[in-house]
């Protein structure tokens, strides 16, 4: 693709790169800057984002290589990094409204661009060649750093020892993860069993396999939203990225390993989704137990070697980054107004705040499958693909379907229905959301049902 | 005739949805014209397309919209007889219903929101219809699954409501959970999952059992069946016009077309099974329903009982008849739920039909079109309901006699149910100051029960008023002769005779006074107290011993030692600098770090 006589390519350099030079000037120049500036910087920044995928999904191909960083979208790659683009801009349009409120604005901001590049950069960067892996993996720590110094500085509760926790947990599996990269020098071609063990474990850290999760809920609950946003949403699946490239087709040994871990996320976890009582705290939660059908997709890819496990798992991964961040978003703006994330506080809050409690509860739907959204084609796939394999393995996969449902409804039914409670009827409280607060959320949502409605857009990046 | 139409018929309502909950949330009744404008619409259209139809014709058209690696997912449409006469019950009951609602609801502040849930419901339901395969059916599926929570829970500022929108979704949730594997099942078996192929498939070999009770799971659910069953008397929760159309006449139903859709794979133990449970159903349902005092959760009661008596037709192996009942039903008692939502109406919202009485000469259209409805639920020969009912009845007795006697015993149940309410809400003096209060509903409330109670819930067994190519699937309407069949029917209507005198006894519920034992027995819900039960005592206590290991065990000791202690060992030697508190220079070390060991490895690149 051609644009403006500039190489090809040259846009997804711009994409990536554009939120990173906007994030150096805010961080070290943005005390001189004007707020004015520093939004119109952080605008521009996004625009070079927005534009690549208009042109991904307007010419449903891929492109080539880019000049400057050598970035090549592959197909996986490719979804996450549009997803990547619509959550970063939904979490930077946050960031945004949130820069009265915060202390430091400039550092704030320019980090969370920062965060926003790095996770561009690592999903542009192709896992298909060493030096793609070793760049992918560089941009992901590169990520990883404005996340914990964002949710250390800028956290709500519990702040410190979450982040202490998340630092330690994903040097560690990155580590891990690295010396297993390493050992194949970092080509899939070349990985055998000691190798792919090591990626599974310490890519699977990244992503909260089970039983290596106890680092994620903390730091989702406490981040601000819009690192929990970019994080959950999208960062985060830079670990099933690499395990998709490097695992799929040669776990080996490790398939049953992978098998009974995911299966772990998907009923261990779902069910201790049921017992939390708190609203941000279930969001985390639950965004580690969806992890569950996501590796049971590349599980069976691998088992079977038919591809309907992968392309599920990509669908769905997608689809789970837009609904997660919405969810996440929309939990604070439930926090900003009932002045509290306890479930047993809260109540009745679709008559004060009808429109948020709407998008709440589509976001919820989202997350549950239902089908309009993406997630319905990504569970529903992940389930199909797994047809050859025995009944209770089926069984225990879609049992996701009634205990997500039955958590997210609970937790839904708390926060927004019912009488109002006299305490949130005496507090001062705002009011329902403005059309500002809306745009993220919705923009989300959209993309979701636009992928529910037309799978097509993720599933035809694939060699069929 | 090609498909176009049937696009306009699936996206009008969807457009309607989108511009009620979208545009016109504030604008109740822009809201309500233009969805019930859509709903007429869309029964004219569909009657256009089925008067094109040839009896036998089939109508299909597909699409692919994406590619799961060996599972194509395409939207597609198969209209043949089946589809069309349920197209035709759910659009022209739909309209009507609409129609009702925009008295019913006038002083809703929440019209926007309930019409648009209205609209987006008939969009779900007729991807249901028109479906040509188990993917784009079970999506449909899932999405009136979701209408029906979203209308339970229209009232959501009470605190009946949302417990009962939740237990409808979870519990259609739980079916639909068999439903997802028996799909994977049949993809794995036939490596298809659109009608035609599984259906060309399953001739040269037979679905196994199994796949066939997976299939029913989803039926459980969205139909209520046993042991699926409770969520939906709470329903009763939503507003009345949508308990007459979502959970009574189409929704609850779209169980029993999936199953007549599906009927080549179930196997013979799978009929058994659907026989067996609906007869007990239709008998037990019937009698709970004599033991319940609110005029709507009566209503649910029979409406579980007829849902019993469609599933044993189709254990007969007669979806023929299963789907005749299913018409039938939808119009006597759309025409039940219609009229006692006028009756509702007229008595300011008062449900408790102790605190009715004498609304007959106070409510005459009402009165006329419920009396007719009831007949028709009663079965009295040539009513619409006798064609259906005594045809599933007549065929039990020709094939097992014991679920012959469940459902002689579900039709006696009814006459006495129906004589009971007749007694109670229109006969006898007025027992309460609303009641004397009560007046007639508006014409737009008044017309849809004119139509579907005076006319349909009358004629619809000789005359569906409806293309051939709907009416050509069902079975010949059939001339009386005096067999079991009619004879269990007459008994049970003289029985009810009986009953119109037997509740003319008491002020309050005659049975309560006579036999209070019995009628605990049959008002307590034995499946409710035992879900209650297994998810207090059972599911709750291990899911908190669950999160309590997960915390204690995994997050304290993988996490916090393990995970926490090697660089604890590592950070030892620099106490000093790495030192709790000092959060500035932790961060500055994290920093460091990863900047070298980036550092190092674009020096190794």
């Amino acid at each position: 693709m051609t644009v403006l006589a500039l190489p090809a390519g040259s846009l997804l350099d711009a994409a990536v790169f554009a939120p990173l030079a906007a994030g150096a000037l805010l961080l070290l120049a943005g005390r001189r800057l004007e707020t004015a500036w520093q939004v119109i910087a952080a605008n521009l920044a996004a625009l070079p984002a927005l534009l690549q995928l208009g042109f991904l999904l307007s010419e449903g191909r891929l492109g080539g290589a880019s000049p400057l960083g050598g970035f090549l979208l592959e197909p996986l790659g490719a979804a996450l990094f549009g997803m990547t683009v619509l959550v970063g801009a939904a979490a930077l349009h946050r960031a945004l409204r949130q820069l009265g409120q915060v202390e430091l604005p400039h550092l704030y901001l320019g980090l969370i661009l920062i965060l926003w590049s790095g996770t561009l950069g690592a999903f542009a960067s192709p896992l298909s060649t060493p030096s793609g892996v070793l760049a992918a993996y560089v941009y992901h720590e590169f990520a990883l750093i404005p996340t914990f110094v964002l949710t250390l500085f800028w956290g709500g509760d519990g702040r410190r020892s979450a982040a202490m926790q998340m630092a330690v947990t994903l040097t560690l599996g990155a580590m891990v993860g690295l010396a297993g990269l390493f050992l194949c020098d970092f080509q899939p071609s070349h990985a055998e069993a000691p190798a792919i063990g090591l990626i599974l474990l310490g890519f699977g850290t990244l992503v909260s396999l089970f039983p290596f999760h106890s680092w994620a809920a903390p730091v989702y609950s406490a981040a601000p939203s819009p690192v929990a946003m970019l994080h959950a949403g999208a960062l985060k699946k830079f670990g099933l990225a690499v395990i998709a490239a490097f695992g799929v087709g040669r776990l080996g040994p490790w398939s049953d390993v992978l098998l009974w871990l995911a299966l772990g996320n998907t009923v261990l976890l779902g069910a201790v989704c049921l017992a939390q009582r708190d609203l941000k705290q279930l969001v985390s939660w639950s965004s580690v137990a969806h992890m569950g059908p996501i590796f049971l997709g590349l599980w069976v890819a691998d088992r079977t070697g038919q591809p309907d496990g992968l392309v599920a798992a990509a669908v769905l991964m997608t689809a789970h980054g837009l609904a997660a961040a919405a969810l996440f978003a929309l939990s604070n703006d439930v926090r900003a107004r009932a002045g509290t994330y306890r479930l047993d506080e809260l109540g009745g809050l679709a008559g004060r705040a009808p429109v948020l409690a709407a998008l709440f509860i589509a976001a919820t739907m989202a997350s549950i499958g239902l089908p309009g959204f993406g997630n319905f084609w990504g569970e529903l796939g992940v389930f199909l693909s797994l047809r050859d394999q025995s009944l209770w393995i089926q069984a225990a996969a879609a049992s996701t379907v009634v205990l997500s449902a039955v958590y997210m409804l609970r937790a839904t039914a708390s926060t927004f229905h019912g009488p109002l409670r006299p305490e949130l009827a005496a507090a001062e409280s705002r009011g329902d959301l403005g059309w500002a607060d809306r745009l993220g959320p919705l923009a989300l949502l959209a993309a979701s049902l636009v992928l529910g409605c037309y799978p097509a857009i993720v599933t035809r990046l694939f060699p069929q | 005739m090609d498909a176009h139409l049937l696009h306009w018929i699936l996206l009008l309502p969807l457009g309607s949805a989108a511009a009620c909950g979208l545009l016109l949330r504030r604008r109740g009744a822009a809201a309500g014209i233009l969805s019930i404008a859509t709903a007429f619409a869309v029964a004219g259209l569909a009657l256009a397309v089925l008067a094109g139809l040839a009896p036998g014709q089939t109508l299909a058209w597909q699409a692919e919209i994406g590619r799961l690696g060996g599972v194509p997912i395409r939207v597609g449409y198969l209209l043949d007889g089946h589809a069309a006469l349920m197209l035709f019950v759910v659009t022209f009951v739909g309209a009507w219903i609409h129609l009702f609602s925009w008295g019913y609801m006038r002083d809703d502040g929440a019209r926007g929101r309930f019409f648009g849930g209205l609209s987006l419901f008939m969009f779900a339901i007729l991807g249901i219809v028109l479906a040509d395969g188990l993917l784009m059916t079970f999506a449909f599926w899932e999405l009136v699954g979701f209408c029906s929570y979203l209308l339970i829970s229209h009232y959501f500022d009470t605190d009946f409501a949302p417990p009962a929108a939740n237990k409808a979704f979870i519990a259609n949730r739980v079916g639909d959970l068999g439903f997802i594997l028996g799909i994977a099942m049949c993809l794995a078996t036939y490596g298809a999952a659109d009608f035609a192929s599984l259906k060309a498939a399953a001739a040269a070999k037979p679905a196994p059992a199994l796949l066939g009770f997976l299939l029913l799971c989803g039926f459980i659910g969205k139909s209520a069946q046993f042991p699926l069953h409770v969520w939906l008397t709470d329903a009763m929760a939503g507003p009345t016009p949508v308990s007459a159309l979502i959970h009574a006449a189409t929704m609850v139903a779209a169980g029993v077309f999936l199953m007549a859709r599906v009927d080549f794979l179930l196997a013979p133990e799978v009929l058994q099974l659907c026989l067996w449970s609906g007869a007990a159903m239709a008998a037990l349902a019937g009698l709970c329903a004599l033991a319940q005092t609110d005029i709507k959760k009566s209503l649910a009661y029979s409406t579980l009982a007829h849902l019993g008596v469609m599933g044993a037709a189709l254990g007969l192996g007669r979806a023929d008849l299963a789907l005749l009942h299913m018409a039938m039903h939808a119009f006597f008692k759309a025409t039940l739920f219609l009229g006692a939502g006028s009756v509702i109406h007229g008595c300011h919202h008062g449900q408790d039909m102790l605190r009715m009485g004498g609304l007959a000469s106070r409510m005459r259209l009402t009165f006329a079109a419920f009396l007719a409805a009831t007949l028709s639920n009663c079965a009295l020969p040539f009513l619409a309901g006798w064609y259906s009912k005594d045809a599933i009845l007549e065929a039990a007795h020709g094939s097992s006699i014991g679920a012959f006697a469940l459902l002689a015993l579900a039709a006696v149940a009814t006459c006495l149910y129906s004589a009971r309410m007749i007694r109670l809400v229109f006969l006898g003096e007025a027992r309460s100051e609303e009641a004397r209060a009560a007046h007639e509903s508006p014409w737009t409330m008044t017309l849809p029960l004119v139509v579907l109670g005076l006319g349909y819930s009358i004629i619809a067994g000789t005359y569906l008023g409806l293309p051939a190519a709907a009416v050509h699937v069902l079975p010949k309407p059939m001339a009386f002769h005096l067999g079991a069949a009619s004879a269990v029917g007459l008994a049970a209507l003289l029985l009810g005779l009986g009953a119109l005198r037997f509740y003319g006894r008491s002020s309050g519920d005659a049975l309560r006074d006579a036999a209070p034992g019995a009628y605990r027995a049959l008002e307590r819900r034995w499946m409710d107290d035992a879900y209650g039960w297994w998810i207090d005592r059972v599911q709750q206590p291990a899911i908190e011993v669950l999160a309590f290991l997960d915390l204690a065990l995994v997050n304290g000791l993988a996490g916090k030692v393990l995970a926490g202690g090697i660089p604890a060992l590592l950070g030892a030697a620099s106490r000093r600098l790495f030192h709790a508190g000092s959060v500035r220079a932790n961060a500055a070390w994290f920093t460091a770090g990863a900047a070298l060991i980036a550092a190092l490895l674009l020096g190794a690149l």
